[in-house]
């Protein structure tokens, strides 16, 4: 359980709150690459962190993320004519550039200079790996760009779609870092799963439904590593990576990609869920790629009306399947990895009260998230500490899945899997 | 017409969740398995508990059954260890409490410049008895992660 004003804290993260602050420090995912996907082209509405922005893509391909709405009268600039290197309000015709310069207001005198005196809030925004990354904090202690190992390698071995969840981000984030769920709610899939199955991984979980945990800090955040029994006296460990704020690595499974996710705050009730599936050492391939677009692995299907709901959402009760559920077929009766977890974090209502909960000894790997994020964000607003997960360092990480001697620390024996190495394979099981 | 599932995650909705939460009365014992960990759980016994009792480690590597008794008496038990200390002591916790079904959870605290090898050797002793392992350099962890389980 949180005190209430810790889950406040945790939970609010628009401008000068201190979790707003704390993510402010961050390069964050905004929008895929292909939401802007030519020079001109329509610009994209962008809620993030309880802020209402504009996307746009110039006549010259510079980005810009921008207030969405005209400093005249307030009205949404997504109604803009994107045209001739800048976006024009439709209403009185001010117009603007990607950084929010104001560059013409038409009943001005020809020659005045009142609109270089007119700029609206703007943030950097910026391509890398398919995924256009924003920085929404003081310019002056802006950090180099992400190097996450998704991001960096060739385009063909990635994979990076988005959903919009209904509900707080960090109830969405602890599902990522509370391995002991899987065994449960997702057994019905991970043998069936394209993406999953097929690894003599799948069968250590399967056959083992306590697995024993260990929690252990890491530069970046956490290792929250499960361990179970291999038939020759070792054991067989999953070793997720949680690097602050809210990126998380899965443990690889067989030759298959390795994945994760990011969860960024829309506002304090609704977050995006990024999903990155990609392989270092090889192209993802057709198969691969159809069935993450067809909302396998870690992927849902969305609405192809560009909001990016999923099909199965809270309004047709996530398609939920009676019979499939009584067969087991799908253990909660919710179709699919990811709305098997959206479905049930959803359900907790748009912010759940930790006051209330009832955490046991499995749960340590979420009370030390929760504990760490706590501290960041204090160190951040008392002393102007830069949170881990700034540092590149802490970006360049990996899950793993190894068989390791009972006595051996995880750390140690899985220390060069658990680091981004370019050209090096996954170690999976 | 809104779907059930819409309407009851909503936040209006969530105005008519109980207003208690579950009642738990769960015990817990923490117990320190070296020296260097009860200077922690001494600081933690000084703090106000419902359901918490605290065991230096002189009374478990004492095994003494009346506090062998106690601490298996309890639906956690919390070790806290030393990175680099003898933690053979776990072995005595983590047996009796294996008999009674009763879950273990062990901390271990480590400093800096503590090598990972020396680590090895305090997770050898307490690997087998714990069903949760938490390691941090803080030992401050160790209170936010009681006081998570409302104890």
């Amino acid at each position: 359980m949180l005190k209430q004003e810790q889950n406040d804290l945790l939970s609010h993260s628009g401008p000068d709150t201190p979790m707003g602050r704390l993510f402010r420090s961050y390069w964050l995912p905004a929008l895929l690459a292909e939401e802007l996907p030519a020079n001109d082209c329509p610009p994209v509405r962008v809620k993030l962190l309880s802020e209402r922005l504009l996307a746009f893509r110039d006549s010259e391909g510079r980005l810009g993320l921008i207030d969405e709405f005209c400093a005249h009268r307030g009205v949404s600039l997504w109604f803009g004519r994107n045209e001739e290197c800048g976006l024009r309000c439709p209403y009185h015709g001010w117009k603007f550039d990607v950084t929010g310069q104001c560059i013409e207001i038409p009943s001005e005198p020809e020659q005045s200079t009142f609109p270089s005196r007119v700029k609206l809030t703007s943030y950097p925004l910026v391509e890398r790996g398919g995924v256009l990354w924003t920085y929404m904090g003081p310019p002056e202690q802006q950090p180099p760009l992400p190097e996450w190992e998704f991001a960096t390698v060739p385009a063909s071995h990635s994979f990076m779609s988005k959903r919009f969840q209904e509900c707080n981000w960090l109830q969405a984030l602890e599902g990522g870092i509370d391995s002991s769920h899987v065994s449960w709610l997702h057994r019905g899939d991970i043998n069936t799963d394209p993406l999953f199955r097929g690894s003599r991984g799948n069968q250590y979980n399967l056959s083992d439904l306590r697995p024993v945990f260990e929690v252990v800090e890491s530069a970046g955040g956490l290792y929250i590593g499960a361990r179970r029994n291999t038939e020759d006296g070792r054991y067989y460990w999953r070793i997720t990576q949680w690097v602050m704020p809210s990126f998380t690595m899965i443990p690889p499974r067989g030759n298959h990609s390795v994945h994760g996710h990011f969860w960024i705050p829309i506002d304090d009730e609704n977050c995006w869920t990024w999903s990155f599936d990609y392989h270092p050492t090889r192209p993802l391939t057709e198969a691969e790629v159809a069935a993450m677009r067809g909302g396998r692995g870690i992927h849902a299907k969305v609405l192809s009306d560009g909001s990016f709901r999923p099909v199965a959402n809270k309004d047709n009760d996530y398609l939920m399947d009676r019979e499939a559920q009584r067969a087991g077929t799908t253990y909660s009766g919710v179709h699919g990895f990811a709305m098997q977890d959206q479905s049930l974090q959803e359900s907790m209502g748009p912010i759940i009260d930790r006051t209330k909960e009832t955490l046991v000894a499995t749960d340590s790997g979420i009370i030390m998230c929760r504990q760490r994020l706590l501290r960041a964000a204090k160190a951040l607003v008392d002393e102007g500490i830069v949170p881990p997960g700034v540092d590149l360092a802490h970006q360049r990480v990996r899950s793993a899945a190894v068989v390791l001697p009972k006595d051996q620390p995880y750390k140690d024996g899985a220390r060069e899997a658990l680091m981004a190495q370019p050209g090096v394979a996954p170690a999976s099981v | 017409m809104l779907s059930e599932s819409a309407r009851m995650s909503s936040a209006a909705e969530a105005r008519f969740r109980l207003p208690a939460p579950a009642t738990v009365a769960r015990t817990i014992t923490i117990s320190a398995l070296d020296p260097a960990a009860d200077d922690v759980v001494a600081r933690l016994a000084e703090g106000r508990w419902t359901r918490a009792r605290f065991f230096p480690s002189s009374a478990v590597a004492a095994r003494a059954p009346r506090v062998l008794d106690e601490i298996a008496g309890a639906d956690l038990a919390v070790m806290v260890a030393t990175a680099g200390a003898d933690a053979s002591a776990a072995a005595a916790i983590g047996a009796v409490c294996s008999d009674r079904r009763v879950h273990t959870a062990t901390f271990v605290v480590r400093a800096a410049a503590v090598s990972d090898a020396v680590l090895s050797r305090t997770l050898g002793q307490v690997r087998p008895w714990s069903l949760m392992v938490v390691i941090a350099n803080d030992d401050t962890y160790v209170e936010d992660m009681l006081r998570s389980f409302r104890t």
